[in-house]
């Protein structure tokens, strides 16, 4: 039990990087407001969400009180937390289980595999409540409310709220334990890692469906009638995923059959972690153990493909255009984070548009329509671009996603000036890319001719040129080089965010001057050029300063 | 050749220093071993003579081109091979050693016979479409070894280059740097394995505390009361 502990202290050291924390508050001073401002960032970022939720809940408690059945909330609510963990849970779980990459420094160690796992599983948990919590809380602190509950429900509540994630993480862990032992999962780590990242964007995307069609102001009566009309699809799923049934119980009854459920519905979970750690002594390590060969294809190279290969001589900065591109199409967290974004982020317009031909969105198309003028919906659509190119994080992520290879962009015999403008071009190919995409999803949804998709294009692209520069100086100043996991070179970067605000402040300079002008309804060709001559003076000035800083940064930099 | 003058290197705003004030010469045509305990300053002083760490003072001649003022002029001179092989693990072996190709400017039938060559000699002709994901630590450290050897520099800095190759492709190795200085070239190495600095190098230096405290030919080490072994030599150096 004793090293259990010691394991599962040293996994949550780990995972919510406290030494790390420790040392950047009390060592690197410069750097402690980076990870209060993160959490501030998530905060806000998270409360209309949980916000919305809370109205959605109550008008589900409000429902389940016209059918007398109050309780409908508690079961509404952990199945969808405990469906959440079970689909979310399963690629966490198999990250961490079987890609993690201390497992290499904890097999050889004196550890029975049980402690191994259940210390991994204890920190998958402990990250699941950041989900759950959100979830959870809001029905449970409306139902506890609304009825009038005693103590007893808040002291049950949170028991059950501790317990609620453990059976399905089990689930998926046992799951996981017999599939690892035949299918060899690992050679394909990156197509899980995709994998997992789609299934992400599905359901943000479905979130968004979902609330896109929500009345405004009226989420109790959709929320009602979407109960009356799928109460009995709860049910049946209740049915089948029982504990969800035992938890509503155990809360919402109260006295001795209240504490029986509560009692079940811990014996139960208690029961299959015992199972899930017998399991895990007999088997965990044998599966571990048969994805750990590393497949390579060994074909021997033939002197006619080295011929072709090795003759094509190409110049430094197109050879360094085509390490960061291959870098960052074959790294999955790059591949969905930096370059999918731009192509996906069109996509959801587009089913968001497209999926109401009565909503208020086809309103507003047809009012935009109506209004006789091109112009507005022109910079309407451009705005749509601007978004989708100034929003992917590849030119704020540029330099930092070198992390510990960096010393060969320091030893090789090429200006910064050069590799920099390699990265300036893949970075604003990425967001060409994204700029098309829009553009052509934007045409559709307006019916806009060939011409007018033209002219979105260039302005897009010519706009994109400033904000991917800006956002490239960002990381050409301060990269973020330490980093043990692509995730975090991308997606736990301050740049990218700094990089965002940056392509905000950009859009909004050039809207403070196309707006007036359109107001003041002075001919289209004006205002275009207009907001070209703005990118052009804007990028000017950036492109120059990203090439000097280029040049002293690299100096700068220590590896 | 290498000349260093002066140079000097601290960490934690001057509490700790790594390298103090060292002086060096390598000529044209000698293989120097650079040898020292864990932490004296070693890869240090190598991260300086390439251009990854910046001095606090002295400067560093490569081949007559100052790293500070004139890098990339030195840089092209370099092959460096790191202690620790952290490459590209999504290029192929062979995409990695065109890429290194492409930004030295080594011409296409040039660096169709030296691929092919190392390929060869390190026995990587399999591997070289695979991923660099998928290598052993060994084979890392070949391919990264033949990305650094493939436009001829006529200054090899290597660090560690040993660690992590079997025995037949570290006596490659070995005779590769001897060749290289028979052409009258450098070669500026760090190792802990005293036996291969003894028999292999010209001159040596042990650097102790970031302070270079012997140098010389294995011969000039042993003079005075420093006799035997050069592990002798080296222990009783460093624990002073």
């Amino acid at each position: 039990m004793r090293k259990f502990l010691t394991l599962l202290k040293i996994n949550l050291n780990l995972n919510f990087g406290i030494s790390a924390l420790k040392y950047r508050f009390t060592r690197e001073k410069k750097k402690r407001w980076e990870p209060i401002l993160i959490a501030f960032a998530i905060i806000v970022g998270a409360c209309p969400l949980i916000v919305l939720y809370s109205f959605m809940m109550a008008g589900v408690f409000n429902t389940g009180m016209v059918l007398n059945q109050p309780e409908i909330v508690l079961t509404v609510s952990f199945l969808l937390g405990q469906f959440m963990v079970l689909i979310f849970g399963l690629f966490y779980v198999m990250s961490m289980l079987y890609f993690a990459n201390d497992l290499s420094i904890l097999v050889p160690l004196p550890l029975k595999p049980y402690e191994v796992l259940g210390s991994k599983l204890a920190v998958v948990m402990v990250n699941e409540y950041m989900t759950l919590l959100p979830i959870l809380l809001p029905p449970v602190i409306i139902y506890g409310i609304g009825m009038k509950q005693s103590i007893f429900y808040w002291i049950k509540a949170i028991a059950v709220i501790i317990a609620s994630p453990v059976i399905p993480l089990i689930l998926d862990a046992i799951f996981l334990l017999i599939i690892m032992r035949f299918v060899n999962v690992r050679r394909n780590k990156d197509l899980f890692a995709m994998l997992g990242g789609f299934v992400g964007i599905i359901f943000a995307v479905g979130i968004n469906v979902i609330t896109q069609r929500m009345p405004d102001g009226n989420e109790e009566e959709f929320m009602k009638n979407l109960l009356l009309g799928n109460i009995e699809l709860i049910e049946l799923i209740g049915s089948k995923f029982p504990p969800s049934i035992w938890v509503t119980r155990a809360l919402s009854q109260t006295g001795f059959s209240g504490a029986i459920y509560l009692l079940l519905f811990i014996m139960v979970s208690v029961f299959m972690f015992v199972v899930l750690l017998w399991l895990a002594n007999r088997i965990f390590y044998k599966s571990l153990l048969a994805g750990q060969e590393v497949s390579r294809k060994r074909k021997k190279l033939t002197t006619d493909e080295a011929e072709r290969q090795f003759s094509k001589v190409t110049s430094p900065v197109t050879t360094i255009f085509w390490r960061e591109w291959k870098i960052l199409v074959r790294t999955p967290v790059y591949m969905l984070n930096g370059l999918s974004v731009v192509v996906v982020a069109p996509l959801i317009i587009a089913v968001m548009f497209l999926s109401q031909k009565s909503g208020d969105m086809q309103e507003l198309i047809e009012l935009i329509n109506q209004s006789g003028t091109h112009l507005v919906i022109t910079l309407i659509a451009i705005g749509f671009v601007l978004f989708t190119s100034g929003m992917n994080v590849v030119a704020s992520t540029a330099v930092s996603r070198e992390g510990q290879t960096f010393w060969i962009s320091k030893i090789i015999p090429v200006s910064p000036k050069q590799q920099v403008m390699s990265k300036f071009l893949v970075s604003f190919f990425v967001s060409f890319l994204g700029t098309i995409a829009m553009s052509v999803v934007m045409a559709i949804i307006f019916t806009l001719p060939i011409a007018r998709l033209i002219l979105i294009v260039v302005i897009g692209a010519v706009c994109s040129v400033p904000m991917t520069a800006l956002n490239l100086l960002v990381d050409v100043l301060h990269p973020k080089l330490t980093w043990n996991n692509p995730q975090e070179a991308m997606k736990q970067n301050m740049n990218g965010l700094l990089g965002m605000l940056i392509s905000l402040a950009v859009m909004a300079i050039l809207a403070a001057a196309a707006i007036p002008m359109a107001i003041a309804k002075l001919p289209e060709w004006i205002i275009y050029s207009t907001i070209l001559f703005i990118c052009v003076a804007i990028s000017v000035p950036s492109l120059l300063g990203l090439f000097a800083a280029a040049e002293k940064s690299y100096r700068k930099l220590e590896i | 050749m290498i000349s260093i003058t002066g140079l000097s290197k601290s960490y934690n705003k001057g509490a700790v220093k790594a390298v103090d004030n060292l002086n060096m010469h390598i000529n044209h045509g000698e293989i120097f071993g650079f040898l020292g305990p864990n932490g004296a300053g070693k890869t240090t002083t190598i991260k300086m003579m390439i251009g990854l760490l910046n001095p606090d003072s002295g400067s560093i001649i490569i081949n007559g081109h100052d790293i500070q003022r004139n890098p990339l002029d030195a840089k092209r001179d370099i092959g460096y091979v790191p202690d620790n092989p952290d490459v590209y693990d999504r290029l192929t072996g062979i995409e990695y050693l065109n890429f290194m190709a492409d930004v030295y400017e080594v011409p296409a039938d040039i660096r169709k016979e030296r691929i092919k060559y190392f390929l060869d000699i390190f026995e990587l002709a399999d591997a070289a479409k695979d991923l660099i994901k998928s290598y052993s630590h060994g084979m890392r450290q070949k391919i990264v070894l033949t990305g650094a050897l493939i436009h001829d520099p006529a200054v090899w800095i290597l660090d560690e280059p040993m660690v992590g190759l079997d025995p037949k492709s570290s006596h490659l190795l070995k005779e590769l740097m001897r060749k290289h200085c028979e052409k009258g070239n450098t070669v500026f190495f760090s190792t802990h394995v005293l036996e291969v600095a003894e028999k292999l190098c010209d001159r040596i230096g042990i650097i102790h505390k970031g302070k270079l405290i012997a140098v010389g030919t294995m011969d000039e080490l042993r003079q005075g009361d420093n006799a035997g072994s050069l592990e002798n030599i080296f222990l009783e150096l460093t624990e002073k």
